[in-house]
C-alpha cells in the first residue's frame, strides 16, 4: 500500500477514535447558555441596558447592594456590608466588605467604587441622567464611601443595584483603556476568560469568590439567533439555558407546548415587572373621540382580558390592573377592585351615552412586530369591532414606532415597559409625568401640575411608609384617567435542561445569575 | 492584458464611490439612528441625545460623510456604533467564515449540478431529465431556511450524525490563525478538530449548495443542448472522434464557458448573501453581521461592509472575466 494511503488511513482511525476535548465530567461543570445575539460591552462603563452583557455583567461583577432573592422585594448588602441613609434622604453612606479582591488581585475598596461610579457617570450616556443625580463621592475611610445626591431620592438605592452600577478593578480599566469592554475584570462569581464575536463568550469559575466558590467550573454563552435552531438544540442536549430574550416579541405558548412532554426540559416561570397595555395618546392636539373619557373607558371594558391570557397567551403572563404590577411593593389593592373587566354590553352603552354610534368610530391601532404584538392587536381589533368600533392595525418596525410614538401621532397604540430597576419609579415617574411626555414612549399625560407634584413627592420621599401611601394616592389618580387599558405583565420564561439546579432569575432587570447553579 | 487589468482595477475607484454615496443617504434615510435602536423602547430622549453627542450623529450629514472619507483615505473604515470595535477588523473577523461556507458551497454545487447537467443534456428528455428537472424546480423554489430546519431535523435530531449550529463545537478550542475552521484545524495538526470542523460544515453548506447546484444543472445542460446542436460537434462526430472526446472536450469545454459566468456572479452573491443560512446555523459569518448592522442602524458598519461587498463582487467579476478569457481564445485576443 502506497504511504499516502497508509496515512490516510490512520488519519480517518485517528478521528473516529479520538474524541471531543471536553470529558463528560468536564460537561457537568460546564453551563451552556444560548443567547440570540452578539453581547455588546461586557462592562458597566459601556453597557448600555443590552441584556446579553448585562447578564454577563451581572455574574462578573458585584454591584454595592442587590436584590434578595426569591422575592426581589427587599435589597441586601453585596459588595458593601451595611448602609446608611442621612434623615434628609440625600447620602448614602456605605461600609464595604473587607478582603474582597478583584479577579486581577487587587483590593476592592472605597476608592475603586469611587472610581467606577464616577467612570460610569462619564462615558456611559446610559447612565449619565441616573448618577448625574450625585453631587459628590467622598472617601470616608480605606472601606467606607459617602455618596451625596443634589436632591433626596430613595430610589438611587435601587439604581445601585442595576449591573450598570457595578464595581469595576481600577487597575484594569486603566490598563486595558477601550478595550476594558471585552476584557472585564470584576469581584464576581465568574471571570472572564475569552470572547469570540458572533459565537461564544466563556466565564470560569472565581475560586475565591467571596460568598463561596461557584459550583460550576465554567459558563459558556453561545450565540444562536434563530429561535427554532436554539430549540432544536435545547433538545438535542447542546445547550442547557436558553433565556427567552425574544419573548418580548414573540409568543412563548408554542415552545412551553413543545418542551412540556420532553421530562429532560424544565420551564421556569417567573413574574416579572413588565407592564403591556393598550395606551391612548392622552396629550392628543387634535380633535379626536378619545379626548372623551367615556370613549376611553368604553373601550377599556371592551376587551377580553381572560381571552387574552388564556387564549393568545396560554396562561404565561399576569394580569395588571393599573400602573404597577400586583408584585410591587407599591401595588394598592384597590386597583384591582376597580379595575374593569371584560363586559362588552356596558361598553356599547357606555358609547351610547357619550354619543357614539356603532361604525363612527374608525382608529389605527399601533404596535411593535413581532407575533405577540400581532396577536394582541387581532384580540383588540376583533373585541373592539363588537362594540361597533372599526381598527385597522399597523404593525410598524421600532425606530419609526417610536417617532410616530413620541411624536404624538397616533390615537391608539400598544406599548409597554420593561423596567431596568426595580422601584415603582421605574414605571411611575417616566410613564405618568406630563413635563417628561415627549421625551420617551410614555402614556403622554396631560399638563397637571397637581399629579406631577404628587408623582414628584413619592419619588423623593424618605419615609418608606409614607413613600408607599404616595404611590397608592398616585395610582388611583392615574386611574381616574383612564389614560390606557392595562392588559398583563408577561412572564419571564427560562427553558433549562432538568439536571441544571439553583438558578436565579431576577425580575428587574430579568437577568440569570448562576453563581449558586449546578449540574447533577 | 496588462492594459485591461489595470482599467478595471481602476474602475473600481467610482464604483466604490457611487456605492459610498447610495448606501451612506439610504442608511440616513431609514427612519431611526443607531441611537434609537441600541438604547430600546425604554430610553429617554436625554439618553438618547447623550448617545447621539457620544457618536457624532449631531453632526450635519454632509460633515459626517467627509469625516467617513477623510477616515476611508486613512484605512479607517470607523467603528462599530454597537461595539466600539474597529469596522474593518470586525468584517475580516467574520469574512472567512463565510468565504468558507461559500467555497464549500460552490465546490458541492459544481461537483453535484454539472455532471447532473452534462447527463441530463446526453439523455435530454429521458425519465433522468424529467426527474432532475423536478427536483432543480424543487431546489430553486424551497426557501433556505425550510430546507435548513428539515435537514437540521433530519440529520441532527432524529439521525443525530450532524451538528446543526456553529462554525465548531463550542467545547473544542483551536487557536484562530486564519479564521477557516479547516484550515486552522490543519494548521492545529488536530484531527479531532478537523473532524469537528467538516462535520459543521456540511449542513449549512447543503443549504447553500441546493439552490446553486439546481441552477447550475439546469444551465449546464441547457447550454449542452445549444453547442450540441452546433456543426462543429457533427464535425467532430464525423471525424470518427470518440464519443468522450465529443461531449467532455468538445461540448461540455464550450458550454462551460457561460456556466462560469453564472458561477461566478452566483459566488460573489453568496457572500454578502447567505443571511438566512447563516442565521439559521448560528454561522458567524459577514452576511448575518450586515443584517444585525441594518437593524440596529449601525451605519459606520452598514457602509464598511458594503464597500467590502462591492469590492469583492466587481474582483469577482474581473477574476472571471479572466478566466473566461483562459478559455476562449477568442476573448483573450479581444482583451489584448
Amino acid at each position: 500500500m502506497s504511504r499516502f494511503k497508509i496515512l490516510s488511513a490512520l488519519m480517518l482511525a485517528c478521528m473516529f477514535v479520538a474524541g471531543p476535548v471536553f470529558s463528560q465530567s468536564d460537561r457537568n461543570k460546564t453551563l451552556v447558555v444560548a443567547v440570540s445575539s452578539d453581547p455588546a460591552n461586557l462592562e458597566p462603563g459601556t453597557n448600555k441596558a443590552e441584556p446579553i452583557g448585562s447578564e454577563i455583567i451581572f455574574n462578573v461583577f458585584d454591584t454595592l447592594v442587590s436584590w434578595k432573592a426569591p422575592a426581589f422585594q427587599e435589597l441586601e448588602g453585596r459588595l458593601a456590608q451595611s448602609w446608611g441613609v442621612s434623615p434628609d434622604g440625600k447620602s448614602f453612606s456605605f461600609n464595604l466588605r473587607p478582603g474582597v479582591k478583584f479577579h486581577d488581585g487587587t483590593a476592592m475598596d472605597a476608592e475603586s467604587v469611587k472610581f467606577s461610579i464616577e467612570r460610569t457617570r462619564d462615558i456611559n450616556p446610559y447612565m449619565k441622567s441616573n448618577f448625574g443625580l450625585i453631587e459628590s463621592i467622598s472617601l470616608q475611610g480605606a472601606l467606607d464611601v459617602k455618596i451625596t445626591l443634589k436632591e433626596p431620592m430613595p430610589v438611587f438605592l435601587s439604581l445601585l443595584a442595576q449591573p450598570q452600577a457595578a464595581i469595576v478593578s481600577p487597575t484594569a480599566a486603566k490598563k486595558f483603556g477601550d478595550k476594558f469592554s471585552v476584557n472585564p475584570v470584576g469581584t464576581g462569581p465568574f471571570m472572564f476568560k475569552s470572547y469570540t464575536p458572533d459565537t461564544s463568550v466563556v466565564l470560569e469559575a472565581n475560586t475565591s469568590y467571596f460568598r463561596g466558590k461557584p459550583k460550576l467550573d465554567r459558563i459558556l454563552y453561545r450565540v444562536i439567533p434563530d429561535a427554532s435552531t436554539r430549540r432544536l438544540e435545547m433538545e438535542k442536549g447542546g445547550i442547557d439555558i436558553s433565556q427567552q430574550n425574544a419573548q418580548l416579541s414573540s409568543i412563548p405558548a408554542d415552545e412551553l407546548k413543545a418542551f412540556k412532554d420532553n421530562k429532560d426540559i424544565e420551564v421556569i416561570e417567573v413574574p416579572s415587572q413588565i407592564i403591556r397595555q393598550l395606551e391612548f395618546n392622552n396629550n392628543i392636539t387634535e380633535n379626536s373621540p378619545i379626548k372623551d373619557v367615556r370613549v376611553r373607558k368604553a373601550i377599556t371594558y371592551a376587551i377580553d382580558y381572560d381571552g387574552l391570557l388564556k387564549g393568545v397567551l396560554g396562561g404565561t403572563a399576569d394580569r395588571v390592573y393599573g400602573p404597577l404590577t400586583t408584585n410591587s411593593w407599591a401595588f394598592n389593592p384597590k386597583m384591582k377592585a376597580e379595575a374593569p373587566n371584560y363586559d362588552p354590553t356596558l361598553a356599547r352603552k357606555m358609547l351610547q351615552e357619550a354619543g357614539v354610534k356603532p361604525g363612527d368610530l374608525k382608529f389605527t391601532l399601533y404596535s411593535f412586530q413581532g407575533s405577540l404584538w400581532g396577536a394582541m392587536a387581532t384580540l383588540i381589533k376583533s373585541n373592539l369591532a363588537d362594540v361597533g368600533i372599526e381598527v385597522t392595525i399597523a404593525q410598524t418596525e421600532f425606530p419609526s414606532y417610536r417617532a410616530l410614538q413620541t411624536a404624538g401621532k397616533f390615537e391608539l397604540a400598544l406599548d409597554g415597559r420593561q423596567p431596568w430597576y426595580n422601584d415603582p419609579d421605574a414605571h411611575i415617574t417616566i410613564g405618568y409625568l406630563s413635563s417628561l411626555a415627549n421625551s420617551a414612549m410614555t402614556f403622554r399625560m396631560p399638563k397637571d401640575p397637581a399629579l406631577d407634584a404628587l408623582i414628584l413627592k413619592a419619588q423623593t420621599t424618605v419615609d418608606f411608609k409614607k413613600r408607599k401611601e404616595l404611590y397608592y394616592e398616585v395610582q388611583e389618580a392615574i386611574a381616574n384617567k383612564v389614560p390606557g387599558a392595562y392588559l398583563f405583565s408577561p412572564k419571564l420564561i427560562v427553558f433549562k435542561r432538568a439536571n441544571v439546579k439553583g438558578l436565579v432569575v431576577n425580575s428587574a432587570p430579568p437577568l440569570n445569575e448562576y453563581w449558586n447553579v449546578s449540574k447533577q | 492584458m496588462v492594459r485591461f487589468l489595470v482599467d478595471r482595477l481602476l474602475s473600481l475607484v467610482p464604483v466604490l464611490a457611487l456605492v459610498l454615496v447610495v448606501i451612506f443617504s439610504l442608511a440616513r434615510v431609514i427612519p431611526g439612528d443607531p441611537a434609537v435602536t441600541l438604547l430600546g423602547p425604554g430610553a429617554t430622549q436625554e439618553q438618547i441625545s447623550a448617545l447621539r453627542l457620544q457618536l457624532h450623529l449631531d453632526q450635519p450629514v454632509t460633515q459626517q460623510f467627509l469625516s467617513y472619507v477623510t477616515g476611508l483615505a486613512h484605512g479607517d473604515m470607523g467603528r462599530s456604533v454597537k461595539s466600539g470595535r474597529p469596522v474593518f477588523e470586525e468584517i475580516m473577523r467574520r469574512l472567512p467564515a463565510t468565504l468558507e461556507l461559500s467555497v464549500m458551497a460552490m465546490l458541492m454545487a459544481i461537483v453535484v449540478g454539472i455532471p447532473i447537467g452534462v447527463f441530463s443534456a446526453i439523455r435530454a428528455n429521458s425519465w433522468f431529465d424529467h426527474l432532475v428537472r423536478v427536483i432543480s424546480l424543487v431546489g430553486v423554489s424551497t426557501p433556505a431556511f425550510l430546507l435548513a430546519l428539515i435537514l437540521q431535523l433530519f440529520f441532527g435530531i432524529y439521525l443525530g450524525w450532524l451538528p446543526i449550529s456553529g462554525q465548531t463545537s463550542p467545547f473544542i478550542f483551536t487557536e484562530r490563525v486564519t479564521g477557516f475552521a479547516l484550515i486552522d484545524g490543519l494548521i492545529a495538526k488536530d484531527p479531532p478538530a478537523l473532524w469537528d470542523a467538516f462535520l459543521h460544515l456540511l449542513l449549512p453548506t447543503t443549504v447553500l449548495a441546493a439552490f446553486l447546484a439546481a441552477t447550475i444543472a439546469r444551465f449546464v445542460r441547457n447550454s449542452m443542448l445549444e453547442v450540441m446542436g452546433q456543426d462543429f460537434i457533427r464535425t467532430a462526430r464525423a471525424k470518427g472522434l470518440s464519443r468522450y472526446a465529443v461531449i467532455f472536450r468538445h461540448g461540455l469545454r464550450n458550454s462551460l464557458l457561460a456556466a462560469i459566468t453564472v458561477i461566478g456572479m452566483k459566488f460573489a452573491e453568496m457572500l454578502g448573501g447567505a443571511i438566512l443560512t447563516e442565521t439559521v446555523f448560528a454561522w458567524p459569518g459577514v452576511g448575518r453581521f450586515m443584517f444585525e448592522a441594518i437593524k440596529n442602524r449601525d451605519y459606520p458598519v452598514i457602509q464598511g461592509a458594503t464597500l467590502v461587498f462591492a469590492a469583492m463582487f466587481v474582483l469577482t467579476s474581473l477574476l472571471v472575466d479572466l478566466l473566461y478569457g483562459r478559455l476562449d481564445p477568442r476573448i483573450r485576443k479581444k482583451m489584448q
